[in-house]
């Protein structure tokens, strides 16, 4: 093939410029990106930028957060154009006010209302806690690796059915499938804390998550209930938190039966129980988990009871440090699922629901809109 | 000056140098484990198949899996900076010599892992650059404008649109169902069709080197494996067709998606002008299956480069010595 001198100098200084960090000027023949994208970012990047100019300049400033007064009515956007900026760290009264909607040289800028309660800068968990779009998108987190764990394994068979179906085959079987069709889309990495039937203690199913660089974490099990409920057949999902039932409870305590955490351990990883992307991108995980396997084994048994996507105190939840769910995925106590379970097609079709709901979540991260519930407003004063 | 280009890949890292030498090596990098396996051995480091030999002795690393180096690994960094340093040897440089070096590398490693990669380059050459593998490639082969490159590895299927400029990140995409991946689905596959049978990586890698194809058969696939120890013929041409396939789609796929947000204008263009390069795009029937299953959406046209071993080496080195002397200065 033939390369023009022109061209060939024009990537040439490209590849300096890549290599000296100096930032590119030509940009070819891109399409525009969608300027909804660009918009949604201008406001991630002025949020950050202006949190950095704070610490930046070390000037001890705080941010107020109203909820004294309830949601406050205000423009969709607000302006802030550099002449506006004479103190970077002061925003005016005209922009609260909203008066600089039609300045043409104008930055948007999410928008910031004075209020009451004082927090300093450096308590900003208060801020992301209530920040009116997920934190995962504000930091624009991607997910590269999936870690799946088939709960138990080894001499630890789980839960076991009427006709000696065990809970750790059936939990490997489905993992391995679920790895295999997610590998398959070609986007992500998939991870499985067990490719075989062996024991593995929670602690390492938490540390080969770690050590793997997980970025979202699945862990699938099957639930057996007593005797006397053995015609009911249940599908819950969980994420960490405080359990709602006494059911909960109980099931948490089977599954965690074994942790292998010594007691100074476990204080250490409860300290993170308030980590707030985790859980709100968790409850958006086993949402869209539980939405999908529910809907699709419905049409399989029309018997089948949603037990729902609720919290519980699962401690392989709470080790891991990213979004992380617990999927009882069946009830292997029941007859005529454990039949049904007994098939590989219908192991095959739960690892389809799983994934689909995996990938509508991830898909939804893509482009969900601000969180609803109305903006929480900051205002940064300098304080004296 | 003497100039070198280096193809870094997860599977096979390649060295080709002003002075007319080309050399590749597999990306294994191992190190003695203890004391006694380092007698044994005579050898501070040891690098590719003989690595691979003597593996149980070794602490071993392939630095690159899954195309990029994992965060925090200092193994896996000091394994590329003995591999670029192995590599720069086989070039077989003066002792006095001044050398330029450019590095290719998968996609994925120049976003993530640029710095470490440079830290690594920089303890063996003080003129140095690194790009991206598909960048390389088209560099070397003149494609510098309206085409897309698919470098098919190892650990990563990489692909980039060239238009004239250095590729940005847009331009870019990685997907990891690779050369690794179907190895792992043609393991699964014989080892569940024939469990009497013992295979491993290693072996399914060879024969998928040796065999691999998508669509239909020119001839059967028939290959040996032992069956308690003594050796026995089996026909995997099923198996292999299944294992080399499933990557397909979600190539496909990207292929469409990064057309459609490319300029209008020029993606007609782009799609007549693909090129596969990598150790991937010697599956037989490659250009053929790509191009059928591209007709459902708008026709593309694949192209299958000649020499995948050494393109991307070939391409980094034209583009080190291309480098005019004032940026080289710079770098």
């Amino acid at each position: 093939m033939h390369k023009s001198t022109s061209t060939k100098n024009k990537v040439l200084r490209g590849v300096y410029e890549d290599n000296a960090g100096i930032p590119r000027t030509d940009f070819g023949k891109r399409r525009p990106s969608n300027p909804k994208q660009q918009h949604a970012k201008g406001h991630k990047a002025i949020v950050i930028v202006l949190l950095g100019l704070l610490s930046v300049f070390g000037i001890n400033v705080r941010l107020t957060l109203d909820d004294s007064r309830g949601p406050v009515a205000m423009p969709a956007q607000n302006a802030i154009s550099p002449s506006h900026l004479t103190n970077p760290l002061f925003i005016s009264q005209e922009v609260w006010d909203g008066h600089l909607e039609n300045d043409p040289t104008a930055i948007t800028a999410p928008a910031y209302m004075p209020g009451n309660d004082i927090v300093t800068v450096g308590d900003y968990d208060a801020m992301l806690t209530g920040l009116d779009m997920p934190m995962a998108d504000l930091f624009d987190l991607k997910i590269g690796t999936i870690v799946i764990d088939p709960g138990h394994g080894g001499i630890d068979p789980g839960a076991m059915g009427h006709q000696g179906l065990k809970e750790k085959d059936i939990s490997l079987d489905i993992a391995r499938k679920l790895q295999d069709k997610l590998t398959r889309t070609g986007r992500y990495r998939v991870l499985l804390t067990r490719d075989e039937d062996r024991k593995v203690y929670l602690k390492e199913r938490v540390a080969f998550a770690k050590d793997n660089n997980a970025d979202l974490f699945i862990s699938i099990h099957a639930n057996a209930l007593p005797t006397e409920a053995s015609s009911l057949n249940y599908v819950e999902t969980y994420y960490f938190g405080p359990y709602s039932d006494k059911r909960t409870l109980e099931i948490a305590e089977k599954e965690n039966h074994d942790s292998d955490y010594a007691i100074g351990d476990f204080r250490k990883i409860i300290a993170k129980i308030g980590d707030t992307m985790k859980t709100e991108e968790s409850k958006d995980l086993a949402n869209a988990i539980h939405r999908k396997l529910y809907s699709g084994l419905k049409s399989h048994n029309q018997d089948l009871t949603d037990a729902g996507s609720k919290t519980g105190p699962f401690v392989v939840l709470l080790g891991v440090e990213v979004p992380s769910v617990l999927v009882e995925v069946s009830c292997i106590s029941n007859m005529a699922e454990e039949t049904r379970l007994s098939k590989p097609e219908y192991r095959d079709d739960i690892a389809d629901f799983l994934k689909t709901g995996i990938l509508d979540y991830l898909d939804q991260r893509e482009h969900r809109s601000p969180r609803e519930g109305g903006q929480i407003n900051y205002v940064f004063k300098q304080e004296k | 000056m003497l100039y070198i280009g280096i193809d870094l890949g997860t599977s096979r890292s390649v060295v080709s140098a002003s002075n007319g030498n080309r050399k590749w090596v597999e990306s294994y990098v191992g190190w003695p484990k203890d004391f006694v396996a380092k007698k044994m051995l005579g050898k501070r480091v040891l690098f590719g198949s003989e690595a691979l030999e003597h593996r149980l002795a070794l602490n071993l690393s392939r630095p690159l899996q899954n195309g990029v180096l994992k965060e925090g690994t200092e193994q896996d960094e000091a394994a590329v900076e003995e591999l670029i340093g192995h590599l720069i040897e086989l070039a077989d440089v003066g002792t006095d010599s001044e050398i330029c070096v450019a590095v290719g590398v998968p996609a994925e490693a120049l976003k993530v892992n640029k710095i470490a990669i440079k830290n690594a380059i920089s303890s063996h050459a003080k003129k140095l650059m690194v790009v991206s593998e598909p960048f390389s490639v088209a560099y070397g082969l003149g494609a510098l404008d309206n085409t897309m490159i698919i470098d098919i590895g190892a650990g990563t299927v990489d692909f980039c649109i060239m238009h004239g400029t250095v590729p940005l990140e847009e331009d870019q995409r990685s997907i990891l169902t690779a050369g690794d991946y179907i190895d792992e689905q043609l393991l699964r596959l014989l080892s569940e069709k024939h469990p009497e049978a013992d295979f491993s990586l290693n072996m399914v890698r060879k024969y998928k080197e040796k065999h691999g194809f998508v669509g239909d058969p020119k001839r059967r696939v028939k290959i040996d494996a032992p069956v308690d120890g003594k050796f026995t013929e089996f026909d995997i041409t099923e198996e292999m067709r299944r294992a080399c396939e499933s990557t397909m789609p979600a190539i496909v796929e990207t292929v469409i998606d990064l057309i459609a947000g490319f300029d209008p204008e020029f993606q007609e263009s782009v799609r007549k002008n693909i090129i596969i390069a990598g150790g991937g795009s010697q599956l037989s029937g490659l250009e053929n299956y790509l191009t059928e299953a591209t007709k459902q959406f708008e026709p593309c046209t694949f192209t299958c480069i000649s020499d995948p071993l050494y393109a991307g080496a070939d391409g980094a080195l034209e583009l080190a010595t291309d480098m005019p002397e004032e940026f080289l200065e710079k770098l």
